[in-house]
């Protein structure tokens, strides 16, 4: 006996397939099928097989004819006795089969942390679970922990990523390696570590990274990225400012080597004695000055009108964060050199208050006094930069 | 963590017992490195291994990487099954060769 519902998830349209399809049903299960497509007929099926306990050839023909009809046709939350059955037949090969979700009870664990999607629970003494509480945050979960998977596999030392669960109070999580280890930020904050001890441990790491080249498509290009928030600024940057800024970004050669995206005190962790990253969601690839332009907004952009925001934002001050973000620069570039270093933080400054400037109008910035604020500044920066510097590689 | 070395004429085995972690992965990998100076051809037998931490991957991504480079071999054997996932849903089992 077999139960068909469906129901419709935007352009797609969903049909759960309860209980078992052999050949005494499965004359009846296509007609109901059929109906419901003739009822609503859509480009995109999702067979959801939560509860499909058992399908005979018979019912495997319904699928095939299906997937003929409609192209984009896949199975979901397929149990694993029901995995092996489309595994052996062939059918993992030839459509998308997506396994069910292991189920975990977060009950009674311990929780470690707090975030803004959600809790951080330990589920045993090696693994700790992210939980979010918006189901819809599910292909965000998965994107993270395939960026997560990639850099961990090229080497990138971070948490192993485990798998995707579905938490039995409902929500979807994410399972991580325990770490027992300190961010850069609290230790820099509690005195166990100098700026300078800081920032030779950040740029290390960061060269690892830099040096790391990844396949095409595993990751997202951030010069287009770039482009977009140029090319947003259109109508409020001077013609002339706007045109040079495009081609400054536009000329920045496209390039492979892994970034972070959003690399600063508290994404780096210390264990033992080695250096670890985390939060791997921002994971990209681009030239180093993309990556340069977001920790200059971590440690000077994002706070330089409202000192109090790096208090909050990293646990330290204004100054202490202005003076290793220039300790990292020198390292990185290898320099003592003022001049040099304060070309390269130009070029990092450009792009970095490119995005503020983009982020803060579609934040309504317009509307606030303080948000006008830095509109303006990001705006200045942007027009004395622009004009003495024709590229932003070095 | 114990680590006990068998070495034959052309191939070395590498016997690890209880856990690879944070703490015991640097005596790992010394005794990796050791071997790795004297040998071409590993085998990392897992039958007493009861944990591997990312910390401990590592150590293996990096054996991988020395051994590709002067044209040797690496196998894992005898993984027990929390090993053998672990090994599975990092991405590992697509770059090291395990049995």
């Amino acid at each position: 006996m077999a139960d068909i519902n469906y129901s419709i998830k935007g352009e797609k349209l969903v049909i759960a397939i309860d209980g078992f399809v052999d050949s005494a049903n499965a004359p009846q299960v296509e007609e109901k099928i059929n109906e419901i497509r003739n009822a609503e007929p859509k480009n995109s099926i999702e067979i959801d097989c939560r509860g499909l306990k058992y399908i005979s050839s018979a019912g495997l023909r319904i699928i095939l004819r299906l997937k003929k009809a409609v192209k984009d046709t896949v199975l979901t939350n397929v149990s694993s006795e029901v995995y092996e059955i489309f595994d052996m037949t062939g059918f993992t090969e030839m459509m998308e089969v997506r396994k069910a979700f292991r189920v975990i009870s977060v009950e009674g664990c311990e929780v470690i942390g707090q975030g803004a999607n959600g809790k951080v629970y330990r589920i045993d003494p090696d693994t700790i679970v992210k939980v979010y509480l918006n189901p819809d945050s599910l292909p965000e979960i998965e994107r993270e922990r395939e960026l997560a998977r990639t850099a961990f596999v090229l080497g990138i030392p971070t948490a192993i990523p485990y798998d995707v669960v579905r938490i039995e109070d409902g929500g979807f999580g994410s399972v991580f390696e325990l770490l027992n280890a300190k961010s850069f930020g609290k230790l820099l904050s509690s005195g166990d570590k100098s700026v300078d001890e800081i920032a030779k441990m950040s740029v290390d790491l960061l060269k690892l990274i830099h040096g790391t080249v990844v396949k095409e498509g595993s990751m997202p290009d951030m010069k287009a990225v770039a482009l977009g928030w140029a090319a947003f600024l259109k109508d409020y940057l001077p013609e002339d400012v706007y045109k040079k800024l495009y081609k400054l970004v536009d000329d920045v050669p496209y390039d492979l080597h892994m970034m972070h995206g959003d690399y600063h005190i508290k994404n780096v962790m210390l264990q033992n004695g080695e250096v670890l990253l985390i939060d791997m969601d921002t994971l990209c690839h681009g030239h180093p000055v993309f990556e340069l332009a977001s920790m200059y907004n971590a440690y000077v952009g994002y706070s330089e009108l409202d000192h109090e925001i790096i208090k909050n934002f990293l646990g330290i001050d204004f100054e202490t964060a202005g003076k290793l973000w220039r300790k990292m620069l020198s390292l990185y570039l290898g320099t003592e050199d003022e001049q040099i270093i304060q070309t390269v933080e130009n070029k990092a400054m450009i792009v970095g208050y490119t995005r503020i400037m983009r982020r803060t109008i579609r934040r309504k910035g317009f509307e606030t006094a303080e948000g006008r604020a830095v509109i303006e500044s990001a705006k200045k920066h942007i027009i004395d930069l622009v004009s003495v510097t024709d590229k932003l590689t070095w | 963590m114990t680590v006990d070395i068998i070495k034959n004429e052309n191939e070395a085995v590498i016997l690890v017992a209880g856990r690879i972690d944070t703490a015991t992965a640097p005596d790992f990998e010394n005794a990796v490195n050791a071997v790795l100076q004297a040998f071409d051809n590993v085998i990392f037998d897992f039958k007493d291994l009861d944990y591997i931490s990312s910390a401990g991957l590592r150590v293996m991504l990096r054996s991988q990487k020395s051994i590709n480079a002067k044209f040797g071999t690496l196998k894992v054997i005898n993984a027990n099954e929390t090993v053998a996932e672990i090994f599975e849903v990092t991405g590992f089992s697509s770059i090291i060769d395990i049995e």
